[in-house]
């Protein structure tokens, strides 16, 4: 059993950072330029493009390093921001109970309740220009309701152990209690939710990029989907276009997954079977 | 007893109303907050868009100035906004002026309405099935090769796996029409001609939208299952010696339960993934429609197709809350 987790770790983090080195390394030694032509239009690939060219002329290798560094980018901004907001949200809601967990709990069921592409898609409507930052902050502020559900049910169950009683008869207020004794419990667990928040937020930008709502004046895995399909790649058989962005993405994103319940296995025993 | 159930019901009314208000709220208040007049905007973008003739972009203003009501106090531009929609009034399209909102989607939502809904319950019994199935074999090499495999296919964007199914099954193999809902020239109809050509152009979207929703459902399931078998009441059945069937049955039923709340959360989830999936297969539902707001910003329709999409998945969150406090007795007594 152990040695089963161990292989899943190690396959699910290789995969994901020969990804990442793919996006952070590759644009080094395969210094082409991604935003404009450099060979003619609709290549197969061959040894001077190893993954063809778009239907511009531009390199799809070059285009797909690119696109993993802003694949990247965003996945890490909207955890870092759905990750505390969530913590936070759940952690007040499951230690104060009251009315004021009801009004969270209500707002978070509200915002789990709507497809997340719908939300997304309502706010970029009114964003003309979107930078990665926006879009980030888009997906970090609309992805954070599940870890805000799970991370109260955990802080409830905290919040009944002795050692938050004896905290408290110790005299411990509040804050002090969440910050020092409950958090570090959920830290582990607060980890695994930040990779697989990351998944979810880069699988949420290439929809958005797909359908041309995405980061605009830049290339993403998304964008250079939406590209392929305004060009109707599929339909023309120009297969080393579309396939690798979606490939890629579908690596990265499931590697992460993968990574996260590998973490959770690691660090909570009960959820290992038998 | 069954005043718990009442409450319970109620409860979740209140919640679903709730949330509905908000969503109009945000609606409502989303374009307003454009500064200046919404209305220029909107229009401005037409013109730039379209270069439409001068007579036809003054009677488009003058009708969006009274729909928006510009100029009169925000309560009442809100108590105008929330009456018109009671009457279904969805207000007019832009990009198809002078069609109205209502009909456009009473065009479209049914071809999304068919594809989507046998695909959700197809998935989540072929899941549910395979779930129990990997969790009764947990820990063998079956559970070992499959549990990564579904949790990957879980991850495959909608989109771009139904480019993927397109370009293999009906671009390289020909199986299947290379896109559209219907041959063209046909009229839809019950007859043997429209039916058997629709499924042919419905098969693989179809396929597309239950393979990768499989996964989700089975890795659910999964866990459910292992989680029930090691509960008190199936380790003392197993004691008493009951065969396993039976103890996988029982653990089976109460696995059930959370999947059946899941339903309704995974419905929104879905419905976006098959809004993008219609695009790629030009199957001509709801996501084209979405595509063609989007892309022309014809703000009415847009929407228009927010609120009849919030309102649908409201709908189906509070059916499923309704299933499944008349399901689970536990709701019956606390």
């Amino acid at each position: 059993m152990k040695k089963l987790r161990n292989t899943r770790l190690i396959i699910s983090t290789g995969f994901f950072l020969s990804v990442v080195a793919l996006g952070v390394v590759g644009p080094w030694v395969y210094p082409v330029d991604p935003f404009s032509p450099s060979g003619k239009r609709t290549q197969p690939p061959s040894w001077e493009h190893p993954l063809g060219t778009d239907a511009h002329g531009r390199d799809v290798l070059a285009q797909l390093m690119h696109g993993i560094r802003t694949s990247l980018w965003i996945g890490v901004i909207a955890a870092s921001i759905a990750t505390p907001i969530g913590v936070l949200v759940g952690g007040i809601s499951g230690y104060k109970r009251g009315v004021l967990d009801e009004l969270l709990m209500a707002s978070t069921n509200i915002v789990l309740a709507f497809p997340p592409i719908l939300l997304l898609l309502l706010v970029t409507v009114f964003v003309p220009v979107r930078t990665r930052m926006v879009v980030a902050l888009l997906i970090g502020l609309t992805s954070w309701p599940l870890l805000a559900r799970a991370v109260r049910s955990q802080v409830m169950s905290l919040k009944e152990r002795q050692f938050t009683f004896l905290a408290r008869m110790a005299g411990l207020g509040d804050i002090k209690i969440v910050l020092v004794e409950l958090l570090p419990n959920m830290m582990s667990y607060v980890f695994s939710s930040f990779v697989w928040l990351m998944s979810g937020a880069m699988l949420a930008e290439a929809g958005l990029s797909m359908i041309g709502m995405g980061v605009t004046a830049d290339v993403s895995l998304g964008t250079m989907l939406f590209w392929a399909q305004m060009i109707d790649a599929v339909r023309r058989g120009l297969f080393w276009w579309f396939i690798p962005p979606g490939g890629i993405l579908t690596i990265m994103s499931a590697s992460l997954l993968l990574l996260a319940t590998a973490l959770d296995e690691l660090f909570n025993p009960k959820l290992r079977g038998r | 007893m069954y005043l718990n159930v009442l409450r319970y019901l109620a409860r979740r009314v209140v919640f679903a109303l709730a949330a509905f208000l908000f969503f109009i709220v945000a609606i409502f208040t989303l374009p307003r907050l454009i500064p200046g007049n919404p209305v220029d905007v909107l229009v401005s973008r037409l013109v730039m868009q379209a270069q439409a003739n001068p007579e036809l972009i003054h009677a488009v203003h003058r009708k969006f100035m009274e729909e928006f009501g510009v100029g009169l106090p925000l309560w009442k531009q809100f108590t105008r906004f929330v009456a018109q929609l009671l009457r279904g009034d969805l207000g007019t399209s832009i990009s198809m002026y002078p069609r109205k909102v209502s009909e456009i989607l009473a065009l479209f939502l049914p071809w999304t309405v068919a594809l989507l809904i046998p695909a959700i319950l197809v998935s989540w019994a072929v899941g549910n099935f395979l779930g129990v199935l990997i969790a009764w074999r947990r820990g063998t090499v079956l559970d070992r090769v499959i549990t990564p495999i579904l949790l990957t296919i879980n991850r495959i964007p909608f989109y771009w796996f139904a480019m993927v199914m397109l370009f293999i099954f009906a671009v390289y193999l020909r199986f299947f029409p290379i896109g559209d809902t219907y041959r063209w020239g046909l009229s839809p109809g019950l007859n043997w001609n429209f039916v058997v050509n629709y499924l042919h152009h419905y098969a693989l979207p179809f396929l597309t939208l239950v393979v990768i929703s499989t996964g989700g459902w089975a890795i659910g399931m999964r866990s459910m299952t292992i989680y029930e078998l090691g509960s008190d009441y199936i380790l003392f059945a197993d004691l008493l010696g009951l065969p396993q069937r039976r103890l996988l049955a029982y653990a089976f039923r109460s696995a059930c339960l959370p999947q059946v709340t899941e339903l309704g959360l995974n419905f929104g989830l879905m419905l976006g993934g098959s809004l993008l999936l219609e695009l790629v297969f030009n199957y001509r539902g709801m996501g084209s429609i979405t595509f063609q707001a989007l892309s022309t910003l014809d703000y009415p329709l847009i929407q228009g197709i927010f609120i009849v999409l919030a309102a649908a998945v409201i709908a189906v969150n509070l059916v499923v809350d309704i299933v499944y406090g008349l399901v689970d007795p536990r709701i019956k007594v606390t």
